[in-house]
């Protein structure tokens, strides 16, 4: 046992001066197992939805204040909140997780458009933002001001109002936050402020803006009491930086010894190897959970 | 041993190291699109395999095992981010 372990990982006569953990059929080993690490961890979710998932502190109150703060930075006007807006944001949130989808259009052939409309707000002109995987909402509004199209609507000087949707549910199995922003700017004959229509469906966990948005308590966090139990995210960079450090402290230790022999062979570059894998993990390590649409 | 191998062909590694900095700060940069993120995942590697073939035809032992363990390493590379992040 212990000799296998020794050709494993240290350069000797019997594996031909090459840790057998370098070798090709090794590192295809590693790459099917960390593949079918993923795969366990996308069936697990399937199978026992909600234990894998992503917890978040974002608040209605937050993303709208922190988009105003940004359309205040560039010298536009605030965005003035809409109820019936942050209606049609709840229900596209809600229908992206009835239906299993993640896009600006529903598999059923859905616009955005048609949830502005169904939530009873003519618009004249209309703009969706998405985002989910989240931790809080400082990181949701960066992310779409790095985007251009995103920073778009954000700073969009035609949009006069927005409404919110900030719904928590299990999307392909993995517990998530959704985010939901919509933009617009109400007809000219049309009111801003219709009533919600009383068919409508409220999702749960959110609680429903009143009216009068200016005495709405929208603060806390939506997810806070049904936190999931791991992080996919986390967790495949446990078991990536595992692998990591296995094959770069074998190259280590092959190139230490190697050296220190002086043993000939033909070989691959152990620092080439080494700088390559360090900038995977690197950006493996400080990238964060969160994507937006 | 790491320096050693450096110190022996420099400019190589600059190179290198230029390509995998330009890498790195393209994913970062592209943050918001995983589209894109992909494609520097890819470039990454790729440009990668090609300097790994770069250098060892100028050190002369351009032999097939080499460029399979590259490719190998390109590939882990690749699957250990984008399969971990998309």
């Amino acid at each position: 046992m212990n000799k296998f372990i020794s050709r494993l990982i240290i350069p000797q006569e019997t594996n031909n001066y090459k840790a057998l953990l370098l070798r090709p059929s090794f590192l295809t080993l590693f790459i099917v197992v960390y593949l079918l690490n993923q795969q366990l961890i996308h069936t697990l979710s399937l199978i026992k939805p909600g234990i894998l998932g992503y917890s978040s502190e974002i608040t209605q109150q937050k993303v709208l204040d922190l988009t105003n703060q940004e359309r205040l930075t560039q010298g536009l006007s605030e965005l003035k909140y809409n109820p019936v807006l942050s209606l049609s944001a709840q229900k596209k949130a809600q229908d992206m997780f009835d239906n299993n989808y993640w896009a600006h259009n529903s598999p059923q052939g859905k616009t955005p458009w048609d949830f502005f409309t169904a939530a009873g707000y003519q618009y004249s002109v209309a703009g969706e933002n998405l985002a989910k995987d989240f931790y809080n909402t400082d990181s949701v509004i960066g992310a779409w001001m790095k985007s251009p199209t995103h920073r778009d609507n954000i700073l969009n000087p035609k949009y006069e109002e927005i409404g919110i949707g900030v719904v928590n549910g299990i999307l392909n199995g993995i517990k998530t936050t959704l985010v939901v922003q919509h933009f617009a700017t109400p007809l000219a004959t049309s009111i801003t402020t219709p009533e919600v229509p009383q068919d409508s469906v409220v999702p749960e966990t959110v609680q429903v803006p009143q009216p009068e948005y200016t005495t709405q308590d929208f603060s806390s966090p939506v997810l806070s009491a049904s936190k999931p139990l791991i992080s996919p995210l986390a967790l495949s960079k446990a078991i990536g930086g595992t692998l990591f450090v296995i094959i770069v402290s074998v190259l280590f230790i092959d190139g230490y010894l190697t050296l220190k022999n002086k043993t000939h062979r033909f070989s691959s570059s152990n620092a080439g190897h080494i700088g390559f894998l360090a900038i995977i993990f690197l950006l493996m390590i400080f990238s964060h959970s969160g994507n937006i649409f | 041993m790491m320096f050693t191998e450096i110190k022996q062909k420099p400019f190589e590694y600059l190179i290198l190291l230029f390509l995998l900095t330009i890498s790195a700060f393209a994913f970062i940069y592209f943050s918001y699109d995983s589209f894109i993120q992909r494609r520097v995942i890819y470039f990454s590697a790729g440009t990668y395999f090609l300097w790994s073939l770069y250098h060892h035809y100028r050190r002369g032992d351009l032999q097939p095992s080499i460029v399979i363990e590259y490719l190998l390493i390109g590939i882990l590379g690749i699957v250990l981010l984008s399969s971990t992040l998309f």
